[in-house]
Formats: structure tokens, sequence, C-alpha cells
């Protein structure tokens, strides 16, 4: 445990830049921002068009309550306003071709998407609704004209919900959690409603529509809890193309252009990863990942997944594994470092243990080590600055990070040798000249010390048999041997004195036969001790249980003198006891024997 | 033209030149104060990012300054040492709004003091603590703490608080600036040799 503790720092020691040759000028560090949020809901955009590049954040709020949109400019907050409902992803992308390029700010929450332009409400874009149960509906439209009473409609909707290939619809779940007496009110006050049937954004991004600029058009692609994609068309906010998948989304990449060519990566909850194609309605390609993922980058033409057993797995588009690496921690978040400058891509893992590693492909290339877990990520253009890293931490804090000028990646982990486990010398105890003397001592006397050595077994073994066979007799030993009558008996005394608390624990080790009629009775000293009952009968015992049977002791002596109790489980009309204990009082401490 | 040189000089009419490197991040104003800094009917109206780098000239009482305006962009950035030779002073240019950048301005102005052209010279640093109107602006003595010019030791230098769209105080640096030079070296030698 230690050697592969100190083995993962060394190997961590050459990539991770020290104080003075860091990669990374420390632009800002604030422990109580109070920014609670994860990388999907952090994006970097020049949202007045300014060449001032500000941070939008969707924090979720300290308990995940009162969720609010706020943007960052430079070290200060510009402006903070409350969000309808739990962001889920947020992302920047521009809108239309007019000047000036302002790209518009999308929050996808609850089953909406909210579309801000110039920092104020644009557009609200609701998901379609799903079709519901004909049956259902035909329950509630009866309900509606008072044909059925809600105890039927509450048998028939349960019918429903465990048969029918469409789901219910949030209001007849509601129904079915009703209490009986709450039923009545429920269905006057929602008969005449239409029932409905939405479903929820779980993530979103963005796909370029016809153009690979940095200032193109881009298409929202949203991910619902319906096991569907969406991609919408950026300006009239239609639906483009839908495509259905076998699990819920959760993770999203795409790469090319929505009219082109274009191949979008979903990891799911149930741990798959599946890639669709421009033409496919499903799912393509299908990577099974042994874990549940934690984050998708892709980083050129690779997929990079994080998944819960602490590694990042690389495939190719086609679901080839290419590569493993091993993290030491607990892999938070992920993201993309993109260095256009030096035509750089990595991936960046914030993990539980507080660091930042930054991977290309296999090769670790930093590290950078923060105060907190690292909660959320985003490496981009801020302010004015191209190459700066935002972290927020678990608690809340908010940490800017920027890039040098002159800092090169380079792959320093090359760690070559031996493991430094080997360097430390085994302790292997000195020997001695009393040793020496001793080896020859039995080289001259091998003989008469091997047979004296037998010759004190053989009564060893002797003695050791009598003393059982006394013990067997006498039933002294306190766990019965017999394959009648498994027991175990152990007592434990509490208390100062002169009052003893004596809790016999009487237990029964057969697999699965009770025991009836068992009997205690207490030898002891009647001039030291007094017990209020000496003798009384064990209730069935039960395979398994163990049973406390608590008596209070008395001292009576006022001389600080200790003795001997024993006990003896007995079975009723049988003479000879089956267990047996010896207990050595303490000495009573009390006003007894003061 | 060398008759004419010395004439000139002796009748007070020409100043003495002086080559001025003037640094700074991307959008701290260091064309805007130059342009500042000339006079009047030469200043131009609208300034715009610089492109690599431009060459003004101004005059003060009694020097005249040319000056290598250069980007502050991050491409051109690695520009800037192939004029240290030829620089007999710096102006360097903060941004006193931008908090955020205020580490990348120490970054390059540690590696501009440990460079080799400019490590072992004497040359006098003047500092402008700009845009000082805006409302989020630091202090000059603040600036001087976040850059630790306090570790410079063997250079003369000054920050002055300034705000270059008015011009204020501009005229303070320029006064400090000429002083200096004159009095540092005379004929630009290496202190090493």
């Amino acid at each position: 445990m230690m050697a592969a503790a100190s083995s993962s720092d060394s190997d961590s020691g050459k990539a991770e830049s020290n104080d003075a040759s860091s990669k990374w000028l420390d632009a800002h560090y604030d422990p109580m921002a109070n920014i609670h949020t994860f990388s999907a809901c952090l994006a970097l955009a020049d949202l007045h068009g300014d060449g001032e590049y500000k941070l939008v954040v969707g924090d979720l709020g300290p308990g995940g309550q009162q969720s609010r949109l706020k943007v960052f400019k430079g070290l200060r907050v510009l402006t903070e306003s409350p969000l309808p409902a739990l962001p889920a992803a947020a992302a920047t992308f521009l809108i239309d071709q007019h000047e000036p390029r302002t790209p518009a700010l999308a929050f996808a929450s609850g089953p909406c998407v909210y579309v801000y332009k110039n920092l104020r409400p644009y557009f609200k874009f609701s998901l379609p609704q799903l079709p519901t149960n004909t049956l259902e509906q035909d329950l509630w439209n009866q309900a509606k004209e008072d044909q059925i009473d809600p105890l039927t409609l509450k048998e028939m909707l349960e019918g429903i919900r465990e048969k029918a290939d469409v789901p219910l619809s949030v209001q007849s779940l509601r129904f079915l959690q009703l209490e009986r007496s709450e039923m009545e009110a429920f269905v006057n006050q929602h008969k005449s409603k239409a029932i409905r049937r939405q479903t929820v954004i779980t993530t979103m991004t963005t796909l370029k529509k016809n153009l690979a600029d940095e200032d193109a058009v881009s298409c929202l692609v949203l991910g619902t809890e319906n096991k569907e994609l969406l991609v919408l068309d950026p300006e009239a906010f239609t639906i483009l193309a839908k495509m259905s998948l076998p699990s819920i989304p959760v993770f999203l990449e795409v790469s090319g252009q929505f009219d082109v060519e274009f191949r979008l990566a979903a990891a799911c909850r149930n741990g798959n990863v599946y890639i669709l194609r421009r033409d496919s309605k499903c799912p393509k390609y299908c990577i099974e990942l042994s874990a549940q993922p934690v984050g998708l980058v892709r980083v050129n033409k690779v997929l990079v997944v994080g998944s819960t057993q602490d590694s990042l797995h690389g495939f190719t588009y086609k679901g080839k594994k290419l590569w493993t690496v091993q993290m030491p921690a607990a892999i938070l978040t992920m993201n993309l470092l993109e260095q256009s400058s030096r035509g750089l891509q990595a991936v960046m893992a914030g993990l539980a243990n507080g660091e930042v590693r930054i991977y290309r492909d296999k090769a670790l290339l930093d590290i950078i080590r923060t105060p907190d877990a690292v909660t959320s990520l985003c490496f981009g253009r801020y302010g004015r600055e191209d190459n700066t890293l935002i972290i927020t931490t678990r608690g809340g804090g908010l940490i800017i990070k920027i890039l040098k000028r002159t800092a090169v990646f380079v792959e320093g982990g090359g760690e070559v040798g031996p493991p430094p486990a080997q360097a430390t010398k085994l302790s292997v105890p000195r020997k001695t000249r009393l040793y020496v003397d001793q080896t020859l001592r039995e080289r001259e006397a091998g003989t008469a010390m091997h047979r004296t050595f037998q010759t004190d077994l053989y009564l060893l073994r002797l003695r050791t048999a009598r003393t059982y066979v006394q013990a067997l007799e006498s039933s002294l030993n306190p766990v019965s041997v017999t394959a009648r009558e498994p027991l175990k008996l152990h007592a434990v005394v509490q208390g100062l004195g002169p009052t003893f608390k004596l809790t016999l624990h009487l237990q029964n080790t057969s697999t699965a036969r009770p025991v009836l009629g068992l009997l205690v009775c207490f030898l002891y000293n009647e001039a030291l001790y007094a017990l209020p009952r000496a003798f009384f009968k064990v209730p069935l015992l039960v395979p398994g249980l163990s049973y406390p049977l608590e008596t209070f002791v008395e001292s009576l002596s006022d001389k600080g003198i200790s003795d001997i109790i024993k006990v003896l489980v007995l079975r009723e009309g049988q003479s000879a006891p089956l267990l047996s204990a010896h207990i050595n009082m303490p000495v009573s401490e009390g006003l007894a024997a003061a | 033209m060398g008759l004419l040189d010395r004439l000139s000089r002796l009748l007070g009419l020409k100043k003495k030149e002086v080559h001025v490197l003037c640094l700074g991040l991307d959008n701290s104003g260091k064309t805007t104060i130059i342009n500042k800094l000339k006079p009047s009917n030469a200043q131009s109206q609208d300034i715009v990012p610089t492109i690599g780098f431009s060459i003004e000239k101004f005059k003060s009482s009694s020097l005249s300054f040319t000056v290598f305006d250069m980007s502050g962009q991050g491409r051109y950035r690695n520009l800037w040492e192939h004029y240290y030779k030829d620089g007999q002073a710096i102006i360097f240019v903060i941004d006193s709004s931008d908090r955020l950048r205020m580490v990348v301005a120490k970054e390059e102005l540690d590696t501009l003091l440990n460079h080799p052209d400019i490590k072992h010279r004497r040359i006098p640093i003047l500092f402008f603590a700009n845009k000082m109107d805006l409302r989020d602006a630091v202090t000059s003595v603040k600036v001087s703490q976040l850059l630790c010019l306090e570790n410079i030791k063997d250079k003369p230098w000054h920050i002055c608080a300034s705000d270059a769209i008015k011009g204020e105080g501009l005229q303070e640096g320029v006064d400090w600036l000429q002083e200096n030079t004159l009095q540092s070296d005379p004929g630009c030698e290496d202190m090493k040799r």
C-alpha cells in the first residue's frame, strides 16, 4: 500500500510543475466565490462582441435550490439573474449571420431551452409533447363525466402501468401515489385538464451547421430523458433531426457539420457509448464500458471516456479501444484543453483528491494541484487571454489560471528504472555470538537433545489428555463439544461494587435446531455474595441468537475479599452440567468494602 | 549632413535622440499614450490594435524620443526581444483595470528584466498604471505591489498613474524619463563594459 502510494507520487513528480517552472500563472483564487456547478454548465463567450470574453455559469445554488445565471467579467460578477429551474447544460452559439457576431447563450433546464441574447431572454424552446396512452386518456375522460369513481380509476390505471408500452403521464403517476382520502379532491381538481406527457433535457451541445469556422452558425443538439437526440435549427428552433438511443444520454460529443457529415457520440446511463452518423436514426456503433461514464471528451479523432472505476479509456470512432490510463482518485469532471497556437488538444480530468491531470493520449502532460476537489473545468479564451483555465471546487471556490506564453507541454512521464520499493533494505535480523555458540552446542550434543525433547513431548501429550478428560467429566468448558447440544456460554461482570451486574451470554450454535428446557445455576460462597436468583430457567434458544441473561450480584464482605462464582448450565432431569464457567469476581470498591 | 548636424546641435536646435521601447500587454493603452505625447496636430484620431510594431517620434523639452510601439498581443510578444538592444529606455504600460491579467503582465516584465540584453544594463523603466479613469482600476501603489516592482534594484524606475485618453499623468512620466535618460547613460554603454 505504501509502496503503491509512493510510486504514484514519483511518477507524477516528473510531469508536475513546481512553483518556479510551473506552466501556469495563478491569476485568481477565491474560495468564497460560492459557485456550485459542473463542467456542462460553464461556458466562455464574447457575449457583447467587444473582444472581452465572459464566463457564463449556470449555478445550481449552495444546496441545489436557488439556481442562478451568473456572468463573470474579469474577476467580478457582471450580472446575476435567477433561472426558472436547475440548469442541465449551458452552451453558447451563433444563431445568425448578422453583425456584430454576438453569440447567443442557451440554458437547458427541465423540458425547455432558454436562449439569451445580449444577456436578455430571447427565446424559449419547449420540447414537443410525447404521445399519451389512449386507454389512459379514455379513463380520464370518463372521470371527467363522473362515470367512474376514484377507486376504479386507480385500479385501471395500475393495470395500464403494468402492461402498456406507452408509460403513464405525470398526472396519473401522481394520482397513483395518493392516499384514499386525497383521491376525490385530486380527481375533481385535475379531471378537466388534458393529460400531457413531457420529457426532460439531460444534456446539450452544439454542432456547426455548414461551416467549420469558429464564427459559423451552430445547431443545438439535445439529449432527452426519453432516450432521444434532437438537433435544432439555429434560427427557427424547429427540429431538424431526431435520433433514438437504447438508453438515456448523459454526455454528448459531436464533430463535423450538420449539413455535410457529423458524428455524434452519446454516453448513456447504462454504461454504453453510442455513436451515430448523419443518416443513421439508430446507433451505428456501441462501446460497452465496464462502469458508468463520468465524462466524454473528443480529442482529435479519439473519444476519451472517464469511468467510475477511476480510469480514462481512449476509443476510436468505430468503437475500438486504444488505451486505458488509471487515475489515482475518482474522476469528478472532464473537459477539453485546446491550445490553438500550438495545435495541442488534451483532456483534463478533475480528480477527487484536488488534482487536475492533463493527458495527451496516454501521456501525462501536467498536474495542477488545487486546495479542494475539482467539480468543473473549462479552458479557453477569458477576458483577453487566450489560454485560461477556469476551475471551480466542491466548496464553491473559483480558481483562474493562465497558461504562460512560453509554456510547452512535454511528456515528462518517462519513468524508467526499478520501482522505489526495491531501494529499501530488507530488515533481516543480525546474529550474535550467542547464536553461533548455540549452533555449536547443537552440533555436538544433537542426539541427546532430540531424545530429551521427545520424552518431554510424550509427557506433555499425556498431561494434556488427562486434563482434557477431567474437564469433560466435570463439564468445566464454556463451549459444549457434543454434537447433540451445541451451546456457547460466556459471562461478563460490570460495575465497581458492591453491586455488580453479571451477564451471561448464551448462544445456540446449531444450524437449525432450537434447544429447550435448560436451567442455569450459580454456585457461590453465601457469606461473601448475595444473588436474588441463583437458579432459573433459560428461554427457548433459537439457533444463532445470543441471549443475554443478567443477574445482580451484591458483595457482602466489608474486607475487600473476592471469590469465584461458578455458573452451571444444566438440562432438566440431568444432574451433570452441560457447560460451566468460572467468574473471578473483582474486589468490591463500594461502601461495603470501605 | 554631419556638419549640419553638429551645427544645429551647437545652436541647440537639434535635440539629442533617444530610443525608447514601449511595451505592455494588448489593450493596455500603449499606442494611445504615444499618440497623446505627440504634438496635437500630429495626433491620430482613432487608434486600432497595433500589428507587429510601429515607430513613432515625439519630443520633450530637451530630448527627441523615437518610440518602438510594440504590439502586445500574445502572438507578437516574441518580437519584443529583437528590439531590446536598441532601447535606451523602456515604457511599460499596465491596464490597471484588468486585475485578471496582472499576473501575465508581471510574467512578461520578469522575462523582460531577465533577458540578457536588459539584465546588465542600467536603463530607466517608466511604468504607466493606465486607465485610471475606469471604475474598477486599482491604484498605482497597488499595481507596483502586484508587479513586485520593489524587487527591481539595479535600474531606475518610476510608476505613474495615467489616463491616456485625457492625457493625465503622462507629462510627469516623460519628465522623469528625460531626467533619468540623460544622467543614466549618455552614450548608451553597457554597465559591464
